[in-house]
């Protein structure tokens, strides 16, 4: 492949997300043209791409389906799931022949005939199925008709927050526009603060369901809902004119519905033509995305590598000077701080990525696993634009991935179930996240049955990973999923259950430096919140020190720290290896008496108690140095062997600390 | 060919004298601070900092098998490029009894090497220049520490 070819294969992938989200949109929402024109748009993008850069086959393709939504577009045919499924499955084939390496591989005629094969198929469907009932589909695009509504919604914040804000609000409002056919209207008060907004909404969406989108932000804003007409009212010119009017003026919620009153009758007659009054919407929209480049990740590493040189020496500057008695060598040094300070956190900032992409591969999970076990699920995502390291992101994928898997499986009923159970049919799978400090928050909640906390402690007595006659509390009962093992789903599915899931989840989280908790309500459901470091290499830590060499314990996985004579360590030379710490029992690892010399010893030692596997372990040091955030560099290959050791980390006077890994160094002992 | 000349810089290990291709040695820098790694065979010493990188510091001697010798104040690092797996280098610092200079060396000069004892490499050394009696051998840097080597070598002792 020559250099264009690869830069095409890599913004068609991105193009691909694209195409996957609008065609999930498109699906939940058959009647909005945003993303209809979206999908049309980026595939047209796609078949010029490929057939400039000689990939004819994916072209070809591409062509075919584009004249599927091209009828679309014109009114001919309407979106069915046959026609999302072919075109997702003919791209998901596309996304794999990118990742071969050989531009003659990825041009090969046999991968994607049966989808070429099938588009045809489809379109000579179709297109019989349009010469039999007549010139258009109007019966059918009729019958759906009847399911849509036309909704005034009025938001109005409680909090203040601008139109150009960040906050999810301004988002919620922008997904909306893109349910249906919309108009919104926005109204200021004297501060230019968001007084409310006014949204006329036709959409084939249920009232429940539009009430779904305002869950997270419930105490931030108060929304009120009229269904105006069970019909879309865009389709009469009269309605749109009339609409015009509030530019100027507030809605007025009285002479609104009287002024439909009127117009029921006439619509009725004219729901005929589609209004396209989706300009306004899609343009805004634009206006949110920044401009981007793609820059390579060797060159961000390098930066990172020169400003971390830079804080280094910033500091030893700092400490040369401070002796020095003169106000404007000081003042530049302070300067000089601040400004690498900024440079640090605006470089740090540079390698993340927003979790978006994410959100797009776990639409496409739920849709297609709630379609293979025959559940309805509604898939919501709060705070998607959100960002992490590009590294973390991609680590984080699978484990993510296993979390809503569980949920759909597991968590969700039937809609039998759910609708005996007094819930709406659909269930629905949220995510979200958030930053807090220097964390992310995932937040990965379902409205299902909830975890049967009897059965997983009977399944864990069963399996003797606990006593019969223990007594557990709530929450340790439900960590015991994260336990190697287990699994309480009494009949295997092919989609989750076979035991090794949650375990390997938790480990990578813990891999990661982050925390994970779950919570769960019998019928109400579960939430499982992941808190991961912003960044993979700033690590949170107790510094430590062993005679003279310093470690640094991750701060994730510590629960305390005491001090103990060094005497209950090493009594007249017989080594212990457990002490009695807070009335428990601690197996410890002592670095002094594992990696350092013995000969003098210190008076005290300091037992840091950590949590590793769900076990309580100790770690023994010298002495506690204090707390710090710091950037992890790693070993690299020489230390490879040495694998307890996570990196090293440079600290403020220049030399080295090391910091541990501690699940690997509790492997170490167990050897 | 046998006219061209390549730069070297020469070091000592006890009383010998080396050189190596001035190619993989990216510069010489004196022993500051080190912290050891545990569980890492000895002559792994441990790592440096290297004005914000992290490096392996290893003793030259030991790797090649010489008895140990006290660290000095002519004690010096060379920071070497090292070829690694998949075309990528490695850096890493190579620590030698005294670091002298750099000096042009035909190839012509450099006489095949004889059998040597005591060097446990599998044969380091390149060949010898012999400037009236005072000999000076070359090594291929590369085979003192291979990435493989110090990969493969480097398990746990335990």
């Amino acid at each position: 492949m020559d250099s264009n070819q690869k830069r095409f294969v890599e913004d068609a992938l991105d193009l691909l997300n694209e195409l996957d989200e609008g065609l999930l949109q498109l699906e939940a929402n058959p009647h909005a043209s945003a993303p209809l024109e979206q999908v049309f748009r980026t595939m047209h993008t796609i078949k010029g791409g490929a057939n400039m850069f000689g990939f004819e086959k994916i072209g070809e393709l591409a062509h075919q389906l584009e004249t599927l939504y091209d009828l679309v577009r014109q009114g001919k045919m309407q979106v069915s799931d046959g026609l999302i499924s072919i075109t997702l499955h003919a791209f998901d084939k596309v996304r794999d022949l990118f990742k071969e390496k050989d531009a003659a591989k990825i041009n090969n005629a046999e991968a994607l005939s049966d989808h070429l094969k099938s588009a045809i198929e489809f379109l000579k469907a179709a297109e019989s199925e349009m010469v039999s009932t007549g010139k258009t589909s109007s019966a059918a695009s009729a019958v759906n008709k009847d399911e849509l509504a036309t909704f005034f919604i009025r938001v109005s914040p409680t909090i203040s927050l601008t139109v150009d804000g960040n906050h999810p609000l301004v988002f919620i409002v922008l997904d909306l526009e893109a349910l249906g056919t919309a108009r919104t209207f926005c109204y200021k008060n004297e501060k230019g603060d968001v007084a409310h907004w006014d949204i006329f909404l036709s959409t084939t969406t249920s009232q429940a369901e539009i009430e779904s989108y305002f869950l997270f932000v419930e105490n931030e804003c108060q929304v009120n809902y009229t269904k105006l007409f069970a019909c879309d009212l865009f389709g009469s010119d009269e309605f749109k004119e009339y609409l015009d009017q509030f530019n100027a003026v507030p809605v007025d919620v009285k002479a609104l519905s009287a002024f439909v009153e009127t117009l029921s009758a006439k619509c009725k007659e004219t729901h005929g033509s589609e209004a396209e009054d989706e300009v306004i919407t899609s343009s805004r929209k634009k206006a949110h995305h920044d401009t981007y480049i793609k820059v390579s990740k060797r060159k961000i590493d390098d930066l990172l590598n020169w400003i971390s040189e830079l804080i280094i020496l910033q500091a030893q500057l700092t400490n040369a000077t401070s002796g020095l008695n003169s106000p404007a060598i000081n003042e530049v040094t302070e300067q000089l701080e601040l400004i690498t300070n900024r440079l640090r956190d605006t470089s740090l900032e540079i390698g993340l990525v927003p979790i978006e992409t994410l959100v797009t591969k776990f639409k496409r999970l739920v849709r297609d696993l709630s379609k293979t076990l025959n559940k309805k699920v509604n898939f919501l995502s709060e705070g998607a634009e959100t960002e992490m390291d590009k590294d973390v992101i991609e680590l984080m994928a699978d484990p993510m991935i296993h979390i809503i898997r569980n949920a759909i499986d597991h968590g969700i009923e039937t809609p039998a179930e759910r609708k005996a159970a007094g819930k709406s049919e659909h269930g629905t799978v949220k995510l979200k996240a958030f930053n807090t400090s220097s964390y992310v928050n995932i937040i990965i909640s379902d409205d299902g049955k909830g975890i049967h906390q009897e059965r997983v402690l009977q399944k864990a007595i069963e399996k003797g990973l606990v006593a019969a006659d223990a007594s557990l509390t709530e929450e340790e009962v439900l960590n015991l999923i994260f336990h190697p093992g287990l699994s309480t789903a009494s009949q295997l599915s092919d989609v989750s259950g076979r035991g090794v899931g949650m375990d390997v989840v938790k480990q990578k989280i813990n891999d990661l430096r982050g925390h994970v908790s779950i919570k769960s309500t019998s019928d109400k459901g579960t939430s499982i919140s992941i808190k991961l470091p912003l960044s993979r290499s700033i690590i949170e830590g107790l510094l430590v020190r062993v005679e003279d060499t310093r470690y640094v314990v991750p701060l994730n996985v510590i629960d305390r720290i005491d001090r103990i004579p060094y005497t209950l360590l090493n009594r007249e030379n017989q080594v212990n290896k457990t002490v009695v710490v807070n009335e428990e029992t601690l197996s410890v690892f002592s670095l002094r008496q594992k990696f350092h010399n013995e000969a003098i010893v210190p008076k005290t030692a300091d037992i840091i108690s950590v949590t590793v596997h769900g076990i309580r372990k100790g770690i023994a040091v010298d002495r506690i140095e204090g707390k710090m955030q710091t950037v992890m560099k790693p070993l690299g290959e020489a230390y490879h062997q040495q694998d307890f050791i996570a990196g090293s980390t440079i600290l403020g006077d220049g030399s080295l600390a090391l910091v541990l890994d501690p699940s690997r160094l509790f492997q170490l002992s167990d050897n | 060919m046998k006219n061209q000349s390549h730069a070297y810089l020469t070091f000592a290990l006890g009383d010998e004298k080396f050189a190596i291709n001035v190619d993989h040695v990216q510069e010489v820098v004196e022993f500051d601070q080190l912290t050891k790694v545990p569980n890492a065979p000895s002559y792994m010493l441990g790592i440096i900092n290297l004005r914000g990188q992290v490096l392996p510091l290893l003793d030259t001697k030991l790797k090649l098998g010489l008895p140990a010798s006290e660290r000095t104040s002519r004690s010096r690092i060379m920071v070497l490029d090292i070829a690694g797996t998949d075309d990528k280098t490695i850096q890493l610092g190579a620590m030698v009894d005294v670091a002298r200079e750099v000096v042009e060396i035909a190839d012509a000069q450099i006489q095949p090497a004889p059998e040597l004892d005591g060097l446990q490499s599998t044969a380091p050394i390149t060949g010898i220049v012999n400037t009236h009696g005072d000999i000076t051998m070359i090594m291929d840097i590369s085979k003192v520490f291979s990435v493989q080597d110090i990969v493969e070598l480097n398990r746990p002792i335990n």
